[in-house]
């Protein structure tokens, strides 16, 4: 055995990433403060050869590859009320989970600039909606006629005491940071008040619709609602999209 | 203090027939070495579906054919995991006691229950009830050693009544111990009279409060076995080289070599939000300052690398904080040359080990 080992990098070049072009807003400095946000997290396992495609060779994969859809509503916030979806693949800096943004959607102006120019989400205008029934918590992403996304989670049971939280993965956009393309993480904490674990369930999943038919989901994992504090805090670190995760990772963002 | 190795037989890609056995050969070669450099131990894990990170999901198999090359050398389970969709009791009952035949009595097992939703999810298993099947296992696995017949009827396993063979060769039966990642598992090890097998990456004295609570608790435990194993095993890296700098520095390319292959698995907590896997577990250790991400960690002072003196001195803190034993990583994807690794196990038992021994200790004492 002799020689360099080969690595498990992301495979697409860094060129052909879709780079948002709204620069990120690096004067950002206070943190908004969203009261009883509820969020909807649901991870399925995907292939790992079409994660791998999706993936720039700044990141990591996650073994097994992993496919997040998260639905994010505001009652009453600074930015008015609003919902928001994303949806990513698992992926890792250096080694903390995060998930690589395909997809975002909201209905609300004003919450795609501001998720746009704080962490680089290229949001779509689309009809989000997020709710909890009596059997159930849905997540749905509808353009013009097309259900692009219905999920939900059922059987869900309330998690307490020292798990009463949800580790999630800070999402990763392709951005503009100081002129550059660079992937920029979502700055968040969360103060959990209810969360709850459930059976997920997709009714729609237009791959091609959220931006990539190879990502097709096939093993659900779980998906949890929670309502918490949402803390959104100004971005701190980039990555850079071209260099290799082996001799890249993390750096912090020149204001 | 006694001085072990630990093999997850971590492999590089591709993962061609060539790079396959090397790992496994380079691996006996090593533990043949370290039986006649007085080393007491080795340890092999079980991990399933871990790509690069470690192959060995059949430690017994290992462990057998250590055990037919070694004399003194005790074989752990380093762990056998005790989950119903992975493992019956049975077989882990039946393994452990042939192994022990197999080597004469050398047989320590370990046991544990997974924390990635790689091998959870991979084997269908229900994340919830691992921590509730691993103490059901722990408890029928020693009376079907001890017990001519055994039948059980639990939660998580039962059978009729049958005589489960072979009995291993330890009288009572080989000592119990159980895999310490999570906060909180070294009071599971203890109420239940089992040794602490601890992974660490870290400071000494990160782990000083949890081995004198351990020690604390297991004098009041209720014994799962026949007795008690009170023993505290530190699972550690370790690279001796005469040049201190230069030793320290491979160490690091050693546990950033790991990081690597640990950071693409997915722990349970990632993935399936759960109670009994809310703590962090062995990924926090090696995560960077989430406060400063692009600054190099430095190496965990824990870590046994460097030159003989520098390593004595850290041996010397982890026997002050109470272990027993350490029980090194030495490689890492196969990131050293073998002849490294083999020089570094000479070294160390030749400049390190008489320092630790028992007659240096009563020859000190004396004096």
């Amino acid at each position: 055995m002799s020689g360099t080992p080969e690595l498990l990098y992301g495979q697409r070049a860094a060129a052909s990433v879709a780079v948002n072009p709204a620069a990120l807003d690096t004067a950002a400095t206070e943190t908004v403060v969203i009261e009883n946000a509820e969020i909807l997290y649901v991870l399925y396992e995907v292939p790992m050869q079409a994660a791998l495609a999706a993936l720039p060779v700044a990141l990591h994969p996650s073994i097994p590859a992993i496919y997040g859809m998260t639905f994010v509503r505001a009652r009453d916030a600074a930015l008015g009320p609003f919902e928001l979806a994303w949806c990513g693949i698992a992926c890792r800096t250096g080694i903390k989970p995060r998930h690589f943004i395909q997809a975002a959607y909201s209905a609300s102006a004003t919450a795609r600039e501001f998720f746009a120019a704080r962490y680089g989400f290229a949001c779509q205008e689309a009809a989000v909606s997020l709710r909890e029934t009596f059997d159930r918590v849905r997540g749905t992403v509808v353009t013009g006629d097309a259900m692009l996304l219905d999920v939900a989670i059922t059987d869900a049971i309330p998690l307490v005491g020292a798990g009463a939280l949800i580790k999630y993965s800070p999402a990763l956009n392709a951005t503009r940071v100081n002129g550059q393309a660079a992937l920029v993480q979502l700055e968040a904490a969360y103060d959990f008040k209810r969360v709850l674990r459930g059976r997920p369930g997709l009714a729609a999943f237009d791959g091609g619709g959220l931006g990539d038919a190879a990502l097709r989901p096939t093993q659900p994992i779980a998906g949890s609602f929670a309502i918490c504090d949402l803390h959104l805090m100004p971005a701190r670190f980039q990555v850079d999209i071209a260099t290799p995760a082996e001799a890249g990772g993390a750096s912090r963002i020149q204001r | 203090m006694k001085f072990g190795l630990f093999y997850e037989l971590s492999t590089p890609r591709p993962f061609t027939t060539e790079n396959q056995r090397a790992v496994i050969e380079n691996a006996i070669e090593q533990t043949v070495l370290a039986d006649e450099l007085g080393f007491s131990s080795v340890w092999c894990v079980e991990h399933h579906f871990l790509e690069e990170y470690s192959h060995s999901s059949c430690p017994d198999m290992f462990l057998t054919a250590v055990a037919r090359e070694t004399k003194n050398l005790r074989l752990g389970f380093g762990i056998g995991t005790c989950v119903p969709a992975m493992h019956s009791p049975i077989r882990w009952a039946e393994k452990a006691a042939f192994l022990d035949l197999l080597s004469n009595g050398r047989v320590e097992f370990g046991t544990g229950r997974s924390s990635t939703w790689n091998e959870l999810g991979g084997f269908n298993a229900n994340v919830d009830d691992t921590k509730r099947s691993w103490d059901e296992y722990c408890r029928v696995i020693p009376k079907m050693w001890t017990e001519e017949r055994f039948s059980h009827q639990g939660t998580y396993f039962s059978m009729p009544e049958r005589c489960i063979l072979p009995k291993p060769m330890q009288e009572p039966h080989p000592p119990l111990w159980v895999a310490v990642t999570a906060p909180g598992t070294e009071f599971d090890a203890a109420d239940r009279g089992m040794g602490a097998l601890i992974l660490s990456i870290a400071d000494v004295e990160r782990n000083i409060p949890r081995i004198q609570e351990y020690r604390a608790r297991i004098r009041r435990c209720e014994p799962v076995g026949s007795f008690v194993n009170d023993q505290v095993a530190i699972a550690n890296w370790m690279y001796c080289h005469p040049d201190d700098a230069f030793a320290v520095q491979r160490g690091d390319e050693l546990v950033s070599t790991f990081g690597y292959m640990a950071g693409q698995t997915v722990e349970v907590s990632e993935a399936y939000p759960a109670n009994n896997y809310s703590a962090l577990g062995l990924l926090g250790s090696l995560r960077p300052d989430p406060n400063s991400p692009d600054a190099k960690k430095p190496v965990a002072s824990g870590l046994c690398f460097g030159d003989p003196e520098h390593i004595s001195d850290t041996v010397a803190r982890w026997e002050a904080a109470g272990a027993d034993h350490l029980i090194f990583m030495i490689q890492a994807r196969e990131h050293l040359p073998q002849q490294d690794v083999l020089d570094s196990l000479r070294l160390f038992a030749s400049e390190v080990m008489p320092r630790f021994s028992g007659a240096s200790r009563k020859a000190a004492v004396s004096a």
